[in-house]
């Protein structure tokens, strides 16, 4: 079931502009369509259950190129989609709110991720329990919750949560902080969350220990809920998640493979955990593989978007927001969206990019291409593109607030601002 | 399945990487260093007696299996034979990640810093790459009961390992209380669990009963205990040798010694044995500890751990692979 990811993505002149923009993002044809016409500034396009969308100004640099600009600062491309059949808008915005309607699944994840850290000495506790404060933002357990739900309404069954599915939203957290804490060891990062990270307090060697730890549990309890496709398609992110390390310690020279070597790492680091997470629920409910699609590629697109907006968060916002130091991208000698897009006009990141930022003086001068370049535009819009994206892969599934909620969760992804 | 492990692009990509701490003081060097070429690491000891296990089980004889014994290979479930290769990869993962250097301790006579964060770096990756590898190799097996156990050893290992390191930098366990009871729970954590579960996990797999199981485990428990009471003994039953000798105060010997004069004579000794810059002198402490009865009891407790091993082995039907196990257990376990 792998999607292809396509080569060419350079924004060229506007006859193939229509296939780059499918191409890149492996849309289909009706969402191509739709961003082409944009791109020509045809107005209105027809979208069914959204209002119409106003059309994007296109102009062309003097390299002859298509960039889109947009002249609102929001991120978002139109109004929030309504339900078809209704026009309170209040009392929607309330019930669709992603995190109300999960509060309820979710109260006391935390208390029972730290049950199944099981372990006797009282050290390695508190290293494990370190992260499961309840100050994380359970954004992956939040739409683990939410897609169950919206997969068991489809399937016939009330929205109510099986048990197994429940595990795999403490799962997907506990995976993903075992790789944090990891990642903080790769980085020598000293903060995270607005804590001092656990390298920093305790070292490197029983970091890595706890990181150890906390996949073992997550681990299994994932065999504990008896499914061995479930299992199957789990592990996979265990080995996705080391992949996309690993592709972050090569740069490539060819600009063409760099941004798909992007997406890529970014699909491996950030995505698969939520697209096979989301995956894993619908198995759990139903044995229809175009369910099982239609819960990953959802996944997917929305985990895709938001590592994108959290590359650009890492330029626009300022370091006591994020609870972490920003342009930590850069200083880690890696090229993201923004730096990427703003190479188009800037060819001086070229080289930068080459040499991993590693000269003295190259972040800071990076960093300032990139806010006066459109990069971060640029990201912002494709980061849409794959909302509205997911947004068409949940609207397949029965209606039901949890699936509004997750509609809505996308246009949270884009507007968070940390 | 670990061949294509180690040929994959990421782990060439750590090996190019790697050849660039040549020179350097990280561990990962001596790691990757001795699992290439020190043939007496490199036995994969704990791949073989799984296999052996499995062969000497036999196949199931479980009516309702549906296991067949065409797709026996020398006696051996293709399973079987994953779940030796897997219980290799967690092995060396965790070799690979107790090498990792705490930066904080770092001090110049350990070279450049940058050396020691990029060496952590490979090691942290090579090691989760490679228990990544064990994970999905784990799934493809399809018996969630053998995640669970397999799993269940990893964090077994974690805790063992956990119990390795001091507390804080001042190393208190010199004067620390330790019985050989909690010395062999921890030693049980750290060198033997992953075995003993995967030796049960290999009877799971090929549908033997609970009994058959229980003995596998067995087994290979008290083989690991042998294994590593052994390892602990060299130091102190080999004639003397012109090297220096250090040991760890966590070693059986010592552990039984000190259990044996008590906490204030253990006390004495160690002052006695400290030279003038208050460094220790090893090879007097080590005939200090010989005098008294923590070697013997030592060596009392590895035959006890070999008899054991044999005891449980020889419950199965008697086999070439059988043979070769209690051949491995008597080794392990002689002086």
């Amino acid at each position: 079931m792998a999607i292809p990811w396509r080569l060419c993505w350079r924004w060229t002149t506007g006859a193939t502009s229509t296939r780059v923009l499918e191409t890149i993002c492996g849309f289909n044809g009706r969402s191509a369509t739709f961003a082409a016409s944009s791109l020509r500034g045809t107005g209105a396009v027809a979208c069914s259950g959204y209002e119409g969308m106003s059309s994007r100004p296109v102009h062309t640099t003097s390299k002859g190129n298509y960039i889109l600009t947009s002249r609102h600062k929001s991120r978002l491309l139109y109004p929030t989609p309504k339900p078809c059949c209704c026009k309170r808008i209040h009392s929607d915005a309330k019930l669709k709110d992603p995190f109300t309607l999960a509060q309820k699944d979710l109260n006391h994840l935390y208390d029972d991720i730290k049950k199944e850290l099981f372990v006797s000495k009282s050290e390695l506790k508190s290293l494990c329990d370190y992260y499961f404060d309840g100050k994380g933002k359970a954004f992956r357990p939040m739409i683990v919750v939410l897609m169950a739900r919206a997969c068991n309404i489809h399937s016939n069954r009330d929205g109510d949560l099986l048990p197994g599915q429940r595990s795999i939203a403490m799962i997907s957290e506990m995976i993903h902080t075992a790789s944090l804490v990891h990642d903080d060891v790769i980085d020598g990062s000293d903060k995270r969350r607005g804590k001092t990270t656990i390298n920093e307090v305790w070292g490197e060697r029983k970091a890595i220990l706890a990181g150890d730890f906390i996949l073992s549990a997550a681990s299994m309890a994932l065999a504990r809920i008896g499914n061995n496709t479930v299992v199957s398609v789990l592990s996979q992110v265990i080995e996705d998640l080391v992949r996309g390390e690993f592709m972050q310690l090569g740069s490539k020279e060819n600009e063409n493979e760099r941004f798909k070597h992007y997406l890529e790492k970014n699909f491996k680091k950030t995505a698969s955990l939520i697209a096979n997470s989301c995956k894993a629920v619908s198995i759990l409910v139903n044995s229809d593989p175009e369910v099982h699609e239609i819960a990953f590629q959802y996944g997917r697109n929305v985990g895709i978007a938001f590592q994108l907006v959290d590359d650009v968060l890492d330029f626009t916002a300022c370091a006591s927001q994020l609870g972490k130091p920003s342009a930590t991208d850069l200083k880690l000698g890696l090229a993201t969206g923004p730096v990427l897009f703003a190479c188009q006009q800037f060819p001086e990141l070229h080289a930068m990019i080459m040499r991993r930022f590693s000269t003295s003086g190259d972040v800071d001068r990076a960093w300032q291409y990139v806010l006066e370049s459109d990069g971060v535009d640029q990201t912002n819009y494709l980061a849409q593109r794959y909302c509205q994206e997911a947004i068409r892969q949940i609207s397949l599934l029965r209606p039901s607030p949890e699936r509004d909620a997750l509609i809505r969760l996308t246009e949270m992804v884009l507007t968070r601002d940390k | 399945m670990s061949l294509r492990c180690l040929l994959s692009d990421e782990l060439s990509d750590v090996a190019m990487h790697v050849r660039k701490l040549v020179g350097t003081k990280h561990p990962l060097l001596n790691t990757a260093r001795g699992f290439i070429y020190d043939s007496r690491n490199n036995l994969q000891m704990r791949g073989l007696v799984v296999l052996l296990m499995s062969k000497a089980a036999g196949p199931s004889q479980h009516t309702a299996s549906d296991l067949l014994t065409q797709d026996m290979v020398s006696g051996i479930y293709p399973s079987q034979r994953n779940l030796a290769e897997i219980t290799e990869l967690i092995h060396t993962a965790f070799l690979v990640h107790r090498g990792i250097v705490n930066l904080k301790e770092w001090t110049n006579s350990d070279g450049p810093l940058k050396d020691m964060q990029f060496g952590n770096k490979m090691s942290v990756l090579s090691g989760d790459f490679l228990l990544a590898n064990a994970c999905t190799g784990l799934a493809q097996l399809n018996n969630t009961k053998v995640v669970e156990l397999i799993s269940s050893a990893i964090g077994d290992l974690v805790q063992g390992t956990y119990h390795e390191m001091p507390n804080s930098l001042e190393d208190n366990s010199l004067t620390d209380e330790i019985n050989m009871v909690t010395w062999e729970e921890q030693t049980f954590l750290s060198h033997g669990a992953l075995l003993a579960k995967s030796c049960q996990a290999a009877m799971e797999l090929a549908k033997h009963d609970k009994d058959a199981q229980g003995l596998a485990y067995k087994y290979a428990k008290h083989l690991s205990l042998g294994h590593k009471l052994n390892s602990d003994l060299q130091l102190f039953v080999k004639s003397s040798s012109a090297d220096p000798v250090t040991f760890s105060f966590n070693s059986a010997p010592v552990v039984f010694h000190r259990q044996i004069v008590g906490q204030e004579r253990w006390c004495h000794q160690l002052q006695q044995a400290k030279t003038i810059g208050r460094q220790i002198d090893y090879t007097k402490l080590r005939s200090t500890i010989k005098l008294e009865k923590g070697v013997t009891s030592t060596i009392d407790l590895c035959h006890y751990h070999g008899n054991k091993a044999l005891e449980s082995i020889q419950c199965f039907p008697s086999s070439e692979a059988r043979s070769a196990l209690e051949n491995i257990a008597r080794a392990v376990t002689k002086f």
